[in-house]
């Protein structure tokens, strides 16, 4: 079975298998005919395998005739800044986020710097399966430009957005582990214009990945080790494009990447009150969250694409999943790993108070997050057999199922990445959470033999 | 150009015109085929200066990252550059993003092997069969190689070529060169190595942007600015390149373009008063070969038309040949490299200028006259096969015929060649005698002849 998920926003692949030039091509040439706008900004994260993607890319939006702004590596919430400061009509983004090195995807980006929402995505896919491109002559082809120092275009905006001041005289120590990707070296940017003490922890951009780049606690080994010994006052995890971001509190403790948005979100509908995204896989400590301040609650299904295009119709003021994703809309419509981290970091300097502190202002649940493999071709009704075993309980179909009561809930849903079924399960006690979890495991796996 | 049919995949890579046949898709293709026919490991990718190159290339790369071989870029840069370098780089071969002199909206790939030499038919035969079966070898991540760059990557030619040439006595004759690059890849080492031999450039179109000045074919009508520039300047004489700077034309003194046909006759003449030795040629290059050859008591081997052709029997000669290359401004010295090479080419008529004191237009007196005239009639490959059979049968004892390639009649007085383009649909019909007269009424004879022949069947 091959590996090939065409969503919405984008396609992903093993590469080698479905990832291939001519299926890059055909996509990227797709997104190039369908832009309305021929400028479009192009970057990638460190993947080996990213300069094939990013060559067959290039290639092909200049045959589209689309004038290129290549952003070489690019972690992909800079390049969804870089789309509306210099109002292009799209990028497109090479990564393959938290999956690991033999994976690699486009992400397509549309002129408000979002991911393409349902309508703009099948507009693409149209093109892309009738195969119908744009071929501009030979003086019609794009033109292709390095845009340098955009960085420091990205630095401060985000550094007028902070509390910079607040920041600087917290004189804070902070360790950040990229996981050598798309982060990899523009951390220490980051640490510069913040001005924070950084200690980097795998930050050379070398094609590979030293652990899983998904942050979570399993993954956090080497940032907790390292922690307690500087005395550092935060360990960050970041996926491989800077969408995502695992903590590590001060005192080695690997939080879940759970607590990245409540712990945001904690402070920030204090200062701004107003509707909150999330998705139905996500803890509930958001919920508590946005009770205690007083704030509705929308959930979505699972994916930076429909959180973020819900926030804007909602008019929500903070989208964020359990996966360790926020974007603060006002600041920009998309997962940010930077904001993330200098959010954590301007709380901290500013309520003076330590990241276990913090952590003690959130409800604690346990969660367990489990997946069992599913031919493709199965997943659907397979989840939908699922059923079968809450049949006299209240069941949300909106994304999978999920069921809940007043301690708990599990949620089972089709991974969109791979083929598997994520079996998700939350409770105020750990060995409940895993009962629940284990109850539907149980039961998958009579069907899937 | 026939846009009827706008990509040709033939002995000497594809071609194809742009926002038509020529999609980042098909190019990829062709570089995974090319890859998987090498194997993994380093492949040389260069360009010519081409405005649609970096879309050719950057559709190269990605073919050729994806069946994990090692590209190293070489940027814009001269073939024959490209050629010496792919061979000292120890590469696996190279491709090559150039339409030669076809106009701007053309681009396409010439294959290179390791030797840096184009693919053999039997190579192409083999590459291509692995392009239609459509069955790359790709490879996974863990076999993915890291692109590099080549800084300086005509280095090794140039020092071949400052090593060969007698620089000394060029320097001393402190020659005011005119040269052309037609805005091409020869633009990237022209200048540098005219001034290396001691004259002095005076350039025309050397950005390497790809906005060809003129048709970037080095023919007569072409070069008008040039000529121009030559004399407005006094220069000594004048070169013009094509697009990816393996032929050259030359101007002498006078402002005058000598023909593309006289490179090659100046060139085997100077090499041959030196080094006496075989000379290798195609069938349809001049007849003042074979009396200079005759002067220094050397063979002439003529072979078919194209490079590879020249190229392979040079390489397969016992004795090595002193020189070879074809007619249409493309010198081959296997002492540089086996290629045509519009960089030697120059060094050896400013050497050839040097040695004799003279100025081209005498050097060009020395020489025996002949009166070329290129022709072409429409006429489909099949159409042309037919009516040579039926010429084979009519001229059999009236003059010395060859069949290597299409029909060659040598008569006393001129000679005619009627081939197939390889990469039209047309009939080449080419005449070379003493006068221009002659060989004008020989031409209008034999297209008479054609029409007539066709007539029969």
């Amino acid at each position: 079975m091959k590996l090939l998920k065409i969503g919405i926003s984008g396609v992903r692949g093993i590469v080698g298998e479905t990832i291939v030039p001519e299926l890059v091509m055909d996509f990227a040439s797709a997104f190039g005919t369908y832009l309305q706008i021929k400028k479009v900004l192009v970057g990638r994260d460190t993947r080996i395998s990213g300069p094939m993607l990013h060559e067959a890319v290039l290639s092909s939006l200049i045959s589209a005739g689309c004038d290129v702004l290549d952003l070489g590596i690019c972690p992909t919430p800079i390049i969804q800044f870089m789309v509306r400061k210099l109002e292009a009509g799209g990028a497109i983004s090479i990564t393959a986020g938290h999956n690991d090195l033999k994976w690699n995807a486009l992400t397509f980006i549309n002129q408000e710097g979002t991911y393409l929402n349902v309508f703009q995505g099948e507009e693409v896919l149209d093109i892309y399966h009738l195969g119908k491109f744009d071929k501009a002559a030979v003086d019609s082809l794009g033109k292709l430009e390095k845009t340098e120092n955009y960085l420091d275009n990205y630095f401060e905006y985000l550094k007028k957005y902070l509390n910079a001041e607040a920041i600087k005289k917290a004189k804070l120590k902070v360790i950040i582990d990229p996981c050598s990707g798309a982060g990899a070296g523009v951390i220490d940017v980051f640490s510069r214009y913040l001005d924070f003490e950084l200690i980097p922890v795998n930050n050379e951009p070398n094609g590979y990945f030293p652990h899983d780049p998904e942050p979570r606690p399993r993954n956090a080994q080497e940032v907790a080790s390292v922690m307690k010994v500087v005395k550092a006052d935060a360990g960050f995890l970041l996926n491989s494009d800077v969408s995502r971001v695992s903590i590590v509190a001060e005192n080695g403790e690997m939080l879940s990447e759970e607590f990245t948005f409540p712990l945001i979100a904690n402070e920030y509908l204090k200062r701004k009150q107003g509707t909150v995204i999330t998705n139905h896989s996500s803890s509930r400590m958001i919920e508590d969250v946005a009770k205690k301040r007083n704030c509705l609650l929308m959930k979505d299904k699972v994916g930076q694409s429909f959180s973020i295009q819900t926030a804007l119709n909602e008019d929500a003021v903070i989208a964020g999943e359990g996966s360790g994703s926020v974007a603060v809309l006002e600041f920009q419509p998309a997962f940010d790993g930077f904001l993330t981290m200098g959010f954590i970091l301007e709380i901290v300097a500013s309520r003076r108070k330590k990241i276990s502190e913090l952590v003690e202002e959130l409800p604690r649940y346990h969660i367990v997050k489990e997946k069992i493999y599913c031919p493709p071709t199965k997943v659907h009704s397979v989840v939908h057999e699922v059923k079968k075993l809450f049949i006299d309980r209240k069941m949300d179909s909106s994304d999978g199922i999920k069921v809940e009561d007043e301690n708990g809930w599990v949620h089972i849903r089709a991974s969109a990445t791979e083929p598997m079924i994520r079996i998700i399960a939350e409770d105020r006690s750990r060995e409940n959470a895993r009962k629940r979890a284990e109850e539907v495991m149980n039961f998958i796996s009579t069907l899937v033999k | 150009m026939n846009r009827a049919t706008s990509l040709k995949i033939s002995v000497s890579g594809v071609r194809g015109v742009v926002g038509e046949s020529l999609t980042p898709q098909l190019v990829a293709k062709f570089a995974q085929a090319f890859g998987t026919y090498l194997g993994r490991g380093e492949v040389i990718v260069g360009q010519d200066s081409r405005q649609s190159g970096t879309m050719v290339k950057k559709a190269v790369l990605s073919g050729l990252l994806s069946v994990g071989c090692k590209p190293v870029e070489v940027g814009i840069c001269p073939i024959p550059s490209i050629q010496v370098f792919t061979k000292q780089a120890r590469a696996m071969g190279a491709i090559a993003v150039t339409a030669s002199h076809n106009p701007k909206e053309w681009n396409g790939l010439k294959f290179l092997n390791k030797e840096g030499l184009f693919l053999n038919y039997h190579q192409v035969d083999e590459f291509l069969d692995i392009y239609h079966q459509g069955e790359f070898s790709l490879v996974d991540v863990d076999k993915y190689k890291v692109p590099e760059y080549e800084e300086n990557p005509t280095e090794p030619h140039a020092k071949k070529l400052l090593s060969y040439l007698d620089v000394n006595s060029i320097a001393r004759g402190k020659f005011k060169v005119a040269v052309d690059c037609c805005n091409g890849a020869g633009a990237v080492l022209a200048p540098w190595f005219l001034e290396r031999l001691g004259c002095q450039p005076v350039l025309l179109n050397c950005v390497p942007d790809g906005r060809f000045a003129h048709h970037p074919e080095p023919l007569p009508e072409n070069i008008a600015e040039l000529c121009r520039t030559v004399i407005k300047n006094k220069a000594d004489v004048g070169f013009v390149q094509d697009a990816d700077a393996d032929r050259l034309a030359v101007v002498n003194e006078k402002g005058e373009p000598l023909g593309e046909e006289m490179t090659l006759v100046l060139a085997a003449k100077h090499v041959l008063s030196q080094k006496p030795g075989p000379v290798v040629i195609n069938l349809s290059t001049s007849q003042a070969i074979d009396d200079i050859a005759a002067e220094y008591g050397v063979p002439v081997i003529r072979t078919k038309i194209g490079e590879i052709n020249v190229v392979e029997t040079i390489l397969s000669l016992e004795e090595k040949p002193a020189i070879g290359g074809e007619g249409n401004g493309g010198v081959i010295l296997p002492d540089v490299h086996p290629c045509r090479d519009s960089f030697t080419a120059m060094g050896l008529i400013l050497e050839y200028m040097a040695a004799s004191g003279k100025a081209v237009s005498e050097l060009q007196n020395e020489v025996p006259r002949y009166f070329m005239i290129k022709d072409r009639i429409d006429k489909t490959q099949e159409e042309t096969y037919r009516l040579i059979k039926e010429m084979r049968k009519k001229y059999t004892d009236k003059g010395e015929i060859s069949l290597m390639d299409g029909m060659k009649i040598t008569f006393s007085d001129y000679w005619v060649h009627i081939r197939p383009s390889n990469t039209e649909p047309i009939i080449r019909l080419i005449v070379e005698a003493k006068s221009r007269a002659r060989a004008e009424e020989m031409v209008g004879f034999w297209r008479r002849e054609i029409a007539e022949i066709s007539k029969w069947k």
